[in-house]
């Protein structure tokens, strides 16, 4: 069976070879992770758990985080909008988790009072 | 003003009965640790040295009878000391807390009393300082469990029955609880807090818990009563000083003013309470209030606010 | 068994069905993986500047056709003669029609010209295609070209209507179709009601995924059950019937989310979803749609 056997093994290899090149293929491309400047993840996460954002927001990686009265905040970096009205970036974001009522009057969204700095913690845990 | 660790039995509070039990328990684990020590000494002589005779009797008598009862009889006694201070006495004066557990939440009533009317809350208890305080604990449905580690045992609250539990704190803060009895699918998110606090203090909380609602105005705060009541609200919270008077559901009077909301499940602020009363059955699935669709966004903020300046 | 006797052909032949069987993986398998090598290096032009070749070409129309065979060949047209159809049908025409499709002496506008493959002839598709098919081609479109359906925008009286002047296009003098390309671009609007209503053999599921990418849903929303592009301009509609409110501002109940889909700037003034004049059986549908995905 040698020669039989060493064809199935070259066909696979070269199987397995072509769909990791697709697997890489699929990747994003292009820099899609905006920068928070002065933002730090670990802070970031330790205020979502702080503010109890989890009790209206599912929120990846927060224990408890599972209510459904506001969007899930899954692959935040690649939402195109927030809250349906303003572009998704880094001032946007922190000006929106510090004052959502003043930007949109409607919002369930309250204001907490949160700082700028956690606000730019929180921004940048969302985006990773 | 909370304590490093709210609800640890390994953290008990000065004067309180945890304190005392983790106190015997020391006695406890250091008594056994010195008995495993000569014991272990003794084996490990009896190994290394070669065999030699001994006074077996004297040995057998002494090591296996009559030491063994001493040191037992030394820890029963002192047990008992411990456990009769435990079980003070009630006496007339003492401040009497009534806490009824219920499927998945706590009501507190603080009895009337020297021209006071009765103060009820859920989910909290103050306590003062320094004084005993006679908790009486009784359910409404099923075998619940009264626990503050840092303060007392357990002592289980079955439908029926009226038992009893003396607490004294004489270190001040936020003490944590929860119940200690499976009751039901929401067990897990069944928690309080209990605040010991000086006499004075108490005093003035207690004093304020048991007049009606304070409440205040404001264009963004007082639509939000409406908004209660609009919501059916009051069909099942009572909010003392207005029309609400509903029994099944914690009584909001001074709801503002609490650490905690969903018996312990929520810190208290505009975001949780608005996210609690939009969506309680995403936060603890099968607890008895229902998910509100009433509601427009702003007007869920409004709402909220008008029930966090309950304070 | 002796290993030497593995390679003589007596083994090859008694074993003939399993080496065949093993062969016919091994063809599989390059094919596969040439494909994926196709596919991967970016060779196939998506340009719509190069054309095909003669081969594919002739392979996507003749698959239209054999298509259309199957699935136009039953469709009963009504009267095309009557006078007032084809008069309606000349305003759908003009509306809708000539942009892409151009006339007998009337120019493709720039979009219609920049496709590929390029919109056909419409005088010759009547003379050489049955009344059913040229229905079917206007209400289904055709994918991956550039006719769209048009069976969600209008009325069945209407995409008959423009059947019905299609059908006398091949009669038309230059002079005539210079007059219908010069009158007022009179806007083709069906009845709101009459568009695509639901009838009793549908399959609900079904129709509110086709209501869904009808509206365009799916180009700013992934939606669960439509197939579409990984759209991140709106948050996921999925798991809709635990979500408590819509857009943050209002309560989430089927009856909202239809007021919602009709009008959202109504609701929440400054939002970036468009008004996408849906009508109103269709916004319950989706809406229904919507609340029946776990």
């Amino acid at each position: 069976m040698k020669l039989l056997s060493r064809q199935i093994l070259f066909s696979e290899t070269c199987g397995m070879a072509l769909a990791a090149l697709a697997v890489c293929a699929c990747g994003r491309s292009g820099d899609m992770e905006p920068v928070v400047v002065g933002g730090d993840a670990g802070r970031g996460r330790a205020a979502l758990i702080a503010y109890e954002c989890g009790a209206c927001h599912r929120i990846p990686g927060i224990p408890g985080a599972r209510g459904n009265v506001g969007p899930p905040l899954d692959d935040f970096v690649e939402r195109v909008n927030i809250a349906g009205r303003y572009a998704n970036d880094p001032a946007r974001l922190v000006d929106w988790i510090r004052h959502a009522p003043a930007l949109k009057p409607q919002t369930a969204m309250p204001d907490l009072g949160v700082s700028e700095i956690e606000a730019r913690d929180i921004a940048a845990y969302l985006y990773e | 003003m909370s304590a490093a660790r709210p609800q640890s039995t390994l953290d008990p509070a000065t004067g309180s009965s945890a304190s005392a039990i983790d106190e015997l328990g020391l006695v406890l684990y250091v008594g056994a640790a010195v008995i495993l020590a000569v014991v272990s000494l003794l084996a490990l002589l009896g190994v290394l040295t070669g065999p030699r005779s001994v006074n077996a009797r004297r040995w057998l008598i002494g090591g296996g009878l009559i030491l063994p009862a001493t040191i037992l009889a030394a820890l029963f006694v002192h047990a008992l000391i411990v456990g009769n201070s435990l079980m003070a006495k009630t006496h007339a004066s003492m401040l009497r807390i009534h806490v009824t557990g219920k499927q998945w939440w706590w009501e507190v009533r603080y009895e009337s009393a020297d021209g006071r009317p009765e103060a009820v809350l859920a989910n909290e208890l103050h306590i003062p300082l320094g004084r005993p305080v006679e908790i009486l604990l009784g359910s409404s449905d099923v075998i619940h469990s009264f626990w503050v580690p840092a303060l007392a045992g357990k002592v289980d609250m079955i439908p029926g029955r009226e038992t009893r539990l003396i607490v004294r704190a004489d270190r001040a803060g936020v003490y944590r609880g929860q119940c200690a009895e499976y009751c039901g699918a929401q067990h897990a998110l069944m928690a309080f807090h209990v605040v010991a606090e000086p006499a004075a203090r108490f005093d003035t909380w207690l004093t304020r818990q048991s007049q009606p609602a304070i409440q205040s105005t404001g264009p963004q705060i007082e639509p939000g009563r409406d908004l209660f009541f609009r919501g059916g609200c009051a069909a099942c919270h009572t909010v003392r000083g207005t029309e609400a008077a509903g029994r099944s559901g914690p009584d909001l009077t001074h709801v503002g003013s609490r650490h905690a909301i969903a018996a312990g499940t929520l810190r208290n602020h505009v975001g949780t309470m608005a996210g609690w009363i939009a969506g309680p059955q995403d936060i603890k699935p099968a607890s008895l209030m229902p998910n509100s669709a009433e509601y427009t966004g702003a007007e869920l903020r409004t709402l909220s606010a008008w029930l966090m300046s309950l304070e | 068994m002796p290993m030497r006797h593995i390679h003589t052909p007596q083994f090859l032949l008694r074993h003939k069905f399993l080496f065949g069987a093993l062969g016919a993986c091994v063809l599989l398998l390059i094919g596969v993986i040439s494909g994926i090598a196709i596919l991967l290096s970016g060779v196939l032009s998506t340009a719509a500047t190069t054309q095909h070749a003669a081969f594919t070409h002739w392979l996507l129309d003749t698959g239209l056709r054999y298509s259309l065979r199957a699935n136009a060949d039953d469709i009963e047209p009504p009267d095309l003669s009557d006078s007032a159809l084809i008069h309606r049908g000349e305003a759908c025409f003009r509306a809708h029609c000539v942009q892409c499709h151009g006339a007998a002496a009337m120019a493709r506008e720039p979009h219609g010209l920049g496709m590929m493959p390029i919109p056909n002839d419409l005088a010759q598709a009547s003379r050489e295609w049955p009344a059913g098919w040229l229905y079917y081609v206007t209400s289904k479109g055709v994918r991956m070209t550039g006719m769209p359906a048009w069976e969600f925008r209008l009325s069945d009286t209407d995409l008959w209507s423009t059947v019905a002047f299609l059908k006398t296009l091949p009669q038309l003098t230059r002079a005539d179709v210079l007059r219908i390309g010069s009158l007022p671009r009179s806007y083709c609007v069906s009845e709101a009601g009459a568009i695509a209503p639901r009838t009793g053999d549908d399959d609900l599921d079904e129709r509110g995924e086709t209501l869904l990418r009808q509206y365009g849903c799916h180009a700013c929303h992934r939606i669960e059950g439509v197939v579409g592009p990984d759209a991140r301009a709106g948050p996921p509609l999925a798991d809709w019937p635990r979500r408590r409110y819509i857009a943050g501002t209002i309560p989430n109940t089927p009856e909202n989310l239809a007021r919602w889909i009709r009008d959202p700037a109504g609701i929440s003034p400054g939002t970036l979803m468009p008004d996408l004049g849906v009508t109103e059986s269709h916004a319950r549908e989706m809406a229904d749609y919507l609340f029946a995905q776990e």
